[in-house]
């Protein structure tokens, strides 16, 4: 999804009245799926729209922002290490970190 | 109005702007998730509570903005900004509604293009042939006359006969685009180039044409084609004209 998507998509979901997240990688640093500026909306049932990388890395964001959501209602700054080794079944083995910010909206 | 119906306007209108979150402070004031809207011309909406931090965010939003690169930094102290810079939509238009543009349309729109198809045949440019799509049912001449180009405008040209290709070009290379691909064999578009720089369009300018289009993949089929110029737009997108010419380059068809 493109930016103007994303924002299209919160505006419709605010419209519907349906709580959500945005989550933005901030800082990169080594390799990774996604560069800074990639962005995922999560909705209180789990939805998302868009990504930030897929795999284990975007499922530790998608918990973060049912964190926020439910629970502590404050945005919080996620560090997604993807450093897992190269024998590491279903590993996040890209090489790099990225800092995500996570804020409910 | 709050905050995304604002980006979504900005966006709609096709501003390139910075949106600055507040991603970590340590001060009471000003709050983690506050943010501000930065224009093009410097002006802030919204803003934290200093003058001197305004200041600050509202010259590192610009560089960002100059630069067209987002980044995160520490404008004080123990406050750290993440400065996403934000422009529309690239706007695809496609001139000629035959059987590649069927799928160009639809791959287009997928990687997120808003696309545009014209053609001069009513019985070809018609909405239910290209969901999702705007299509303008028109003399390719008048219509691009009045069409506004930009630097988010990619065009493709796939008419049905190269005088239709000449009378697209006629009127799209005099304005600003980021893209404009000519599909057609060489003999073809040596025909319309050659037609044109008689009709006194520089070299250079011709030579700015993607021709023959698309990222060579070998495609044969129209679908294959689609995707080998969805390709060279998101190339162009992503990594500017040099990478797309570069692959180009690569085989030979850029000399």
């Amino acid at each position: 999804m493109t930016d103007q998507e994303i924002f299209q998509k919160l505006a419709d979901l605010k419209n519907q009245g349906i709580d959500s997240t945005l989550a933005t990688i901030v800082e990169t640093s080594g390799s990774t799926p996604r560069g800074v500026g990639a962005k995922m909306i999560i909705c209180a049932d789990g939805t998302s729209f868009g990504s930030v990388g897929g795999g284990c890395g975007e499922s530790e964001v998608k918990s973060a922002a049912l964190r926020c959501l439910l629970s502590t209602q404050t945005p919080e700054l996620v560090e997604v290490s993807l450093l897992d080794d190269l024998g590491t079944r279903g590993g996040d083995v890209c090489g790099g970190r990225m800092l995500l910010f996570v804020e409910p909206l | 109005m709050d905050v995304i119906t604002r980006v979504n306007e900005l966006l709609e209108n096709e501003k390139t702007f910075c949106l600055a979150t507040v991603i970590a402070s340590d001060s009471a004031e000003i709050l983690v998730g506050s943010k501000v809207v930065v224009l093009g011309d410097g002006s802030l909406e919204g803003g934290v509570k200093s003058p001197s931090l305004n200041v600050a965010l509202r010259d590192q939003a610009l560089s960002a903005i100059n630069n067209r690169k987002s980044c995160s930094a520490e404008i004080k102290a123990g406050v750290r900004v993440f400065f996403n810079v934000l422009c529309s939509e690239a706007r695809l238009l496609i001139c000629g509604a035959g059987h590649i543009a069927i799928p160009l349309a639809r791959f287009a729109n997928d990687v997120g293009f808003s696309v545009t198809v014209l053609d001069d045949r009513s019985d070809f440019a018609y909405p239910s042939r290209f969901p999702d799509c705007t299509t303008v049912a028109e003399n390719f001449t008048i219509a691009l006359r009045d069409m506004a180009l930009g630097p988010s405008s990619y065009v493709v040209i796939i008419t049905r006969g190269h005088e239709h290709d000449v009378d697209c070009l006629m009127e799209i290379l005099p304005k600003e685009a980021a893209y404009v691909g000519l599909i057609g064999s060489r003999r073809r578009v040596g025909f319309v180039l050659q037609w044109l720089e008689e009709k006194g369009f520089s070299k250079k300018l011709l030579k700015s044409v993607y021709t023959p289009i698309g990222i060579p993949v070998g495609a044969e089929s129209p679908q294959e084609i689609a995707l080998s110029i969805v390709s060279e737009l998101v190339c162009v997108r992503r990594k500017g004209n040099a990478q797309a010419r570069a692959l180009r380059a690569a085989v030979g068809i850029e000399l």
